[in-house]
């Protein structure tokens, strides 16, 4: 009884959460909701991906062909049945999602069953291949709309909706690993052959990856189309690929709390790029003199210093403070060549910054965020010694 | 979860993607009717929907106006020249005292050349509360501007988005460029009459609608004409070696070509093309060829081609004039790279010219004043809004590739938007 | 069984011959790319994505390279030597050694003792950062071009198959004189005329006239010469091949002939047994990244110089990164033969899709040629098919 209470109470906290952020998103411009829903499909993309990358151990970096099966299902379908169906929006929505689930899912299988002979970088390529087929036969399609891509006709821009499939994203993944039918999938990741001696199905764990992680990335890409009302091939470029394999490494491969941490901030990072305007270029190029000295220095101290932690932690501080200074007197140096008098938008740099951070923290952790570790009450409860509230396990 | 679980369901799902496949043949067989509106562009009549949304009010002495371009990303010559034009007219009314004793502040959102980049800049400058919008260059982006604009009842001056049924999104949309069911048909027409051409081959960039779009007006009017389109190649942009594509357009041999890229493929290709041994083949091309760039990168190959311009740099119409006068005064004698400059400060002047015609300072006034735009003068010709549908009647004009010393591009012959169809 | 014939009567068989001649120049571009993928990954296990910015980065030496030998975008100067070339060639391979030198020492070395994802991030961070960061300080708008007069190498080599019908250009030829005399007809009216193309009637009709005895002519040269059969080969491009061939052949001295080469094939079968005897393989490092750096610096070069007007932007070595990185893979990544072999078949497989009638499908082509290939010998065309074994 106990097992359901609790199974009750987080379905019912997820779905809160949900309705709750919706709530919030109302009150806010349609700039910030944009946001919202867009950070919520990049930690479906991300959870979705490590089921594949982190957890099954299979190297994929194709991830935005599914999502564009999906986005271009639902678009397709959205132009010819929705007028004659005459289903409420929500309706709609979910029956996409569970279409472009569908279609996204049967891609996954046809890439998923090649990765039975491939391994490895030979298996990356061969995502990253079907994802620029798959573009590119949408670019020349013209029932797809080619080059300009395709209208999508009702406009569905739940906030909920994104959440609500990130978080079931999310539930499903964490379920699998906390039952038994999760351990073959780890188990083929540590190792292929020790577990197919050990009775272990390797194909049809590794297909079964595959198609989960296409099926969620599938439905966030119904989620887009009705939210951008639009899909059009340079959306799905090779780039978001990168960047959702991105997140999962930045995150701590394998780890889903760390995949939800790192989309949120990879996605957020480049937006906040936009509030900033006029920043002199010679502090950007001072900053960039700065982080690299920083960088070499706090590696220099994880490698070489052996005190306590607290003498680390000063030792740590020191080199911010220096960082900071080097970043003074270079700014004042570099102020002088005339080359960087000039001033630009922080929107220019969206990318450089983004491109920087993903350096800086493989070169500082390059075990990811979080490693492999995932977030948890009993975490919490051991750090502060208190008991908490068992609901909310999502 | 359980992965039995997910097998069965697998099959299930497989049934049921079937058995919706099924249905799906049936039902676009017995509705043969129901196209998707996305490609099918629509005839460019009346029947524009308004935004219903209230739109942004200018609080406090600073009037906010947004241009969104492709600061960042492949697409950064032409959007950072249409911000570089927009800049422009923005200082020269405020030099001239603002509007109302109010100062204008141009506020720039990057695109980063992708659709849904445009999308979240137009979103940001509209919660900035910008009382309109000025850009995008590429059509594709626009259409993302204008959707999210309509939303919130907030006015869309196009730059260079030449794709016809743009302007259908809604009564806030508006262009300042003509549109490629003209640019098409008059290089057609140019090509048929003038050039006695009529065997040629199109070169499609395939990743451009852009492109896609200009090479299919361009052969619809040159098949109607009585002329034949032999073969039509494609490439994407970024490519560098074009021997494929040009040994199979040579098989065909053609007596023109029309290059419907941008000027960043079309010198390599002209190259090309006169290595291959084309070496009588008329090239031709649309407004993407113009940019100075062209004649360092199509080198003499390229000379002696023409392509469809909204201006000509030696025009002696004052607007011109003062145009390039001002902008190489602000950049180090240099003229615009692109033709997006001028297009960008034409319709950043035409917003700001409509606003001091306002009944007041919102954006629900700023529309109906950007409609009753008539006789504009505006550095790429008169512009009327009036009565057009966002769309206004411009002349084009066909140039001719000339060396740098007899002023990059000589005017041939205008076309009035009355003389095509 | 009426689709093969059908199929086939779509393809228009001269162009064979010349379209195998584009495949194969196009594929030695690829192939010079390729190489830098496919050492590094041999040395390092290490898919270096930023090797397609170390390309880009050569292009703008090259550029730059030109602009200070006075080949600046004004057109200053006309004249060019085959000595100017070889200097931008050896200022690209040896600006672009250094910088792939210092990728790897700042951006992998860090990153050697942790799982090779790690380091893939990391290449796809400095390749990022390249390419938006470059944007800042390159020149890219209007992006820069190389000037057409640096090469002098302007010509064809002309291989000819089968002669044109000699009967029918007999008779072209007749034809020439019309096109003569009616060219001097309207070219005497446009002197009364003020333009060219706003003419009066007379001046119209002349033109015509002119413009109809043209193409008749043409069209009548176009039919002599429809079976003929001419190879046309670019000098610029027959240069790239034998210089792309020339640094292949030093390569493999270097690989299989040199203690450093040694050294590096050492590293590659083992790393760790590689220096307990006493190789120092963090030089060796260094110096696979230095000459597969130096190689993609080559091929930018000659990119950017040889065909003629290339744009260079900071996305310059994007695509043909990534289609020199599927020709890696395609001949078994890791495999220097088999990156040469993987790049020419890229380059075939292109041209032939566009000789097919599927130009629009090209680089999805590409790929699926890659995908068949890797189904049926998974580890690449000569890659090693090695056996797991626990």
């Amino acid at each position: 009884m106990k097992f359901w209470g609790v199974r009750l109470a987080s379905i019912l906290g997820a779905v809160a959460f949900c309705f709750l952020l919706e709530g919030v998103a109302q009150g806010q411009s349609s700039f910030v909701q944009r946001l919202f829903v867009l950070a919520g499909l990049y930690v479906t993309l991300a959870v979705s991906l490590n089921l594949i990358n982190g957890i099954t151990g299979q190297f994929s970096i194709g991830h935005a062909a599914f999502y564009q099966v999906g986005a271009y299902t639902a678009g397709f379908c959205a132009s010819r049945f929705f007028a004659q169906l005459n289903l409420p929006p929500a309706a709609w929505l979910l029956l996409m999602m569970i279409t472009s689930a569908i279609t996204a899912g049967l891609a996954g299988l046809l890439v998923g069953l090649p990765s039975l002979r491939l391994k490895g970088d030979y298996l990356a390529i061969v995502t990253l291949g079907f994802g620029e087929i798959i573009r590119i036969f949408a670019q020349n399609q013209e029932a797809l709309g080619g080059a300009y891509g395709l209208t999508v006709a009702p406009k569905i821009q739940y906030v909920w909706a994104a959440w609500l499939l990130a978080i079931l994203c999310i539930a499903v993944c964490r379920n699998l690993l906390r039952t038994a039918h999760g351990l073959p999938f780890l188990a083929v990741r540590e190792d292929e052959i020790a577990s197919s001696a050990m009775g272990v199905n390797v194909t049809q764990t590794k297909v079964v990856a595959f198609v989960l992680g296409s099926m969620f990335a599938g439905a966030a890409g119904a989620i887009l189309a009705h939210f951008e009302s639009f899909v059009s091939p340079p959306m799905f470029t090779m780039d978001v690929s990168f960047t959702i394999v991105t997140m999962v490494v930045l995150g701590g491969t394998g780890s889903i709390t760390g995949s939800v941490l790192a989309a949120i901030l990879l996605f957020y990072l480049p937006e906040k790029m936009r509030d900033f305007t006029n920043i002199p270029l010679s502090g950007v190029a001072a900053a960039f003199v700065a982080i690299s000295a920083a960088v070499f220095a706090i590696r220099w101290v994880m490698q070489n210093f052996h005190g306590s932690a607290k003498d680390r932690a000063i030792r740590y501080l020191g080199i911010v403070v220096g960082a900071l200074v080097i970043w003074f007197i270079s700014k004042a140096l570099l102020g002088n060549v005339p080359s960087l008098k000039e001033n630009i938008d922080g929107s220019k740099l969206r990318m450089v910054v983004f491109s920087i951070t993903l350096v800086v923290l493989m070169l500082l952790r390059p075990q990811g965020m979080l490693g492999h570790h995932e977030f948890s009450w009993d975490w919490v409860r051991s750090k502060f010694g208190k008991p908490t509230v068992k609901e909310a396990t999502a | 979860m359980n992965i039995q679980f997910s097998w069965k369901h697998g099959l299930i799902a497989l049934a049921v993607a079937a058995a919706i496949g099924c249905n799906g043949g049936d039902s676009t067989a017995t509705t043969p009717t129901v196209e998707n509106k996305g490609t099918e562009a629509t005839p460019a009549a009346a029947g524009r929907k308004a935004p219903t949304a209230e739109g942004n009010k200018v609080e406090g002495d600073v009037i906010k106006v947004g241009i969104v371009g492709s600061l960042t990303g492949d697409q950064k010559p032409w959007g950072e020249d249409s911000v570089e034009g927009a800049k422009m007219a923005v200082e020269e009314l405020n030099a001239a005292g603002g509007i109302n004793g109010k100062k204008v502040e141009l506020i720039t959102g990057d695109s980063t050349s992708k659709a849904e980049g445009a999308k979240t800049a137009a979103e940001k400058l509209i919660s900035d509360g910008v009382i309109g919008i000025i850009g995008e260059v590429a059509s594709g982006h626009t259409i993302q501007i204008a959707k999210s604009a309509f939303d919130k009842g907030v006015p869309v001056v196009a730059i260079g988005a030449t794709k016809t049924d743009l302007t259908q999104e809604g009564t806030h949309v508006s262009r300042v460029c003509y549109i490629d069911d003209f640019q098409g048909p008059v290089m057609a027409k140019f090509a048929y009459e003038e050039l006695g051409l009529r065997k040629v081959a199109l070169m499609t960039d395939n990743k451009q609608p852009y492109s896609q779009y200009l090479s299919k007006t361009f052969g619809d009017k040159f098949k109607a004409l009585g002329g034949t389109i032999v073969k039509e190649a494609f490439y994407e942009s970024g490519q560098t070696q074009f021997s494929g594509q040009i040994t199979e357009l040579k098989a065909e041999t053609p007596d023109g070509l029309f290059l419907s890229g941008y000027f960043t493929e079309v010198g390599p290709i002209a190259q090309q093309v006169r290595q291959a041994g084309l070496k009588d083949v008329k090239l031709m091309g649309g407004d993407g060829w113009d940019s100075p760039q062209l004649l360092t990168s199509g080198g003499d190959a390229i000379l002696g081609s023409f392509f469809c311009n909204h201006y000509n740099n030696k025009e002696d119409r004052p607007a011109v004039k003062t145009f390039l006068d001002a902008y190489k005064k602000g950049h180090a004698g240099k003229e615009p790279g692109t033709t997006m400059a001028a297009l960008g400060y034409d319709a950043t002047k035409l917003m700001l010219e409509a606003l001091k015609k306002a009944k007041s300072l919102d954006s629900k006034s700023l529309i109906e004043a950007i409609n009753e735009t008539e006789n504009f003068a505006g550095v790429s010709g008169t512009i009327t809004l009036k009565g057009f549908n966002g769309n206004p009647p411009k002349r084009a004009l066909v140039v001719e590739v000339r060396p740098q010393s007899e002023g990059f591009q000589v005017f041939r012959k205008a076309y009035e938007a009355d003389e095509i169809k | 069984m009426t689709v093969l014939p059908d199929l086939l009567a779509g393809l228009e068989f001269s162009t064979l011959p010349q379209q195998l001649v584009n495949g194969i120049l196009l594929g030695a571009i690829y192939a010079l790319i390729a190489l830098g993928y496919t050492m590094v990954y041999g040395v390092l296990k290490l898919i270096n994505f930023a090797h397609g910015e170390v390309f880009m980065l050569g292009a703008y030496t090259a550029l730059f390279t030109s602009w200070s030998f006075g080949f600046t975008q004004a057109g200053s100067r006309q004249d060019s030597s085959p000595g100017i070339l070889i200097a931008m060639l050896i200022v690209s391979m040896t600006v672009c050694g250094f910088v792939g030198v210092l990728i790897e020492r700042f951006a992998y070395r860090p990153m050697r003792s942790q799982p090779r994802i790690a380091s893939l991030i990391t290449a796809i961070g400095i390749s990022l950062l390249l390419q938006y960061g470059g944007q800042l300080f390159l020149p890219s708008s209007p992006p820069p071009s190389i000037s057409d007069k640096v090469n002098p190498f302007k010509g064809n080599i002309e291989i000819p198959l089968k002669p044109a019908d000699s009967a029918l250009l007999a008779q072209a030829e007749q034809l020439k004189a019309k096109v003569t005399s009616t060219k001097a007809a309207y070219d005497e009216q446009l002197k009364s005329e003020k333009d060219s193309f706003n003419l009066s009637p007379v001046g119209k009709g002349l033109r015509t006239a002119s413009q109809d005895a043209e193409r008749d002519y043409r069209n009548a040269i176009d039919k002599a010469n429809k079976d003929a059969l001419v190879i046309t080969l670019p000098q610029g491009q027959v240069i790239m091949l034998v210089t792309t061939v020339v640094l292949m052949i030093i390569l493999t001295w270097l690989v299989m002939k040199t203690t450093a080469g040694r050294a590096m094939r050492a590293a590659s079968l083992d790393f760790d047994a590689a220096s307990l005897m006493g190789i120092n393989v963090n030089t060796v490092i260094a110096f696979t990244f230095f000459i597969g750096s130096a190689l993609a610096g080559a091929g930018a070069m000659m990119n950017a110089s040889f065909l003629g007007g290339t744009k260079i932007d900071t996305f310059f070595g994007m695509l043909p990164g990534v289609k020199a990185f599927v020709a890696a893979v395609l001949g078994g990544i890791g495999n220097i033969p088999g990156a040469v072999l993987g790049g020419i078949l890229m380059g075939l497989a292109e041209t032939m899709v566009i000789w097919a009638g599927y130009g629009n499908y090209k680089d999805a082509i590409a790929f699926i040629v890659l995908i068949v290939v890797l189904l049926v010998k998974p580890g690449g065309l000569l890659g090693s098919n090695k056996v797991e074994k626990v």
